[in-house]
């Protein structure tokens, strides 16, 4: 009985997995609008070490983590590798002014439609901000890596 | 048509609006120690509840407004019960309530919808249609809040006396 009961509750846990974003799952192909008004597809950075990185103008956190991710941009852009940021705002506007007053340089894509947009969903976003890191392949190798890791990283294709 | 139809028509009519005026929005502004608007977990938790018809973040005030469904009623307990499971605490809970020539004075109790309500810092008057009023019980305010209106509050006997099927309200 007991051994049911545990087995159930894998069988469950295991479902319950499968409906999220993991680690060893490849770069999902979706096309958002950035911040010039060009739609861009995210599996177009394939080949480069990627950080997907959730944020929206509203989110303290978010904004704070901006401006290491502006400089990690700015030491490590010359390497193989990119920053895109989602944004999940609904205003428009307000994404812009962010963006401009972060002085963040890096592609920036926006969702606007906040914790329902569809790519928040997709990749199992539940809270801000959320980063994605992947390799050159395209592979999902962490979930809201530390600095260190992801300059490992970029260090490895060296 | 005979007087005592009418009568009674009218009365059946007043029974059914009187006990048809509940809880139709809450306001709830959530607090924690990390951003509460930076969670999908108070949108997801409270959305769970049959009786939450929409929840609009307003990002502006970082208020959860949460819009009741029509013909429920709804314990402010429950809502706030939500958010704890969440992970935060409420910050305050503003609820919007409809009433009918209901005369209400300071420290008068009056039963509504299931609840009883004190009203408290309250003049006398007759409220009429959609009214705001905050909940000033423990848990529905800070903790340094609550410390205040323990002392400022005291005159209202219930207030500190733990009762949980009471909430003390203060119009806004």
């Amino acid at each position: 009985m007991r051994n049911i009961f545990f087995l159930v509750i894998f069988i469950v846990k295991s479902f319950s997995l499968t409906g999220q974003f993991k680690i060893g799952d490849t770069i999902p192909h979706f096309t958002l609008i950035n911040n010039l008004s060009e739609s861009t597809n995210l599996s177009s950075f394939k080949g480069k070490v990627l950080l997907v990185d959730f944020w929206a103008s509203w989110c303290a956190p978010c904004r704070k983590a901006n401006k290491k991710l502006v400089d990690l941009h700015k030491d490590y852009s010359s390497e193989n590798f990119e920053i895109v940021g989602i944004s999940l705002d609904t205003d428009r506007t307000k994404w812009l002014k962010a963006i401009s007053k972060d002085k963040i340089e890096y592609t920036q894509l926006i969702d606007p439609h906040g914790f329902d947009a569809k790519t928040a969903i997709q990749f199992g976003v539940e809270a801000l901000p959320a980063s994605y890191l992947f390799d050159t392949s395209g592979n999902l190798i962490a979930i809201n890596p530390t600095e260190q890791v992801i300059i490992n990283q970029i260090n490895q294709i060296k | 048509m005979n007087l005592k139809v009418f009568l009674l028509t009218l009365s059946v009519l007043f029974i059914f609006t009187n006990s048809n005026a509940q809880i139709s929005k809450a306001e709830i502004v959530a607090t924690g120690l990390t951003c509460s608007m930076c969670s999908n977990a108070i949108n997801k938790h409270l959305k769970s509840l049959t009786e939450v018809d929409s929840v609009i973040i307003d990002l502006n005030t970082n208020t959860f407004v949460v819009h009741l469904k029509k013909e429920t009623n709804i314990d402010p307990r429950i809502l706030k019960e939500k958010v704890e499971k969440a992970g935060f605490f409420i910050g305050s809970m503003i609820v919007t309530m409809s009433f009918e020539n209901v005369e209400v004075a300071d420290n008068i109790k009056i039963e509504k919808d299931g609840l009883s309500l004190v009203f408290v810092d309250t003049k006398t008057k007759v409220l009429n249609g959609e009214t705001k009023a905050k909940i000033m019980d423990k848990g529905f305010v800070t903790k340094k809040e609550f410390k205040k209106l323990s002392k400022s509050l005291s005159k209202y006997p219930t207030y500190t006396s733990d009762n949980e099927s009471i909430y003390h309200v203060k119009l806004m």
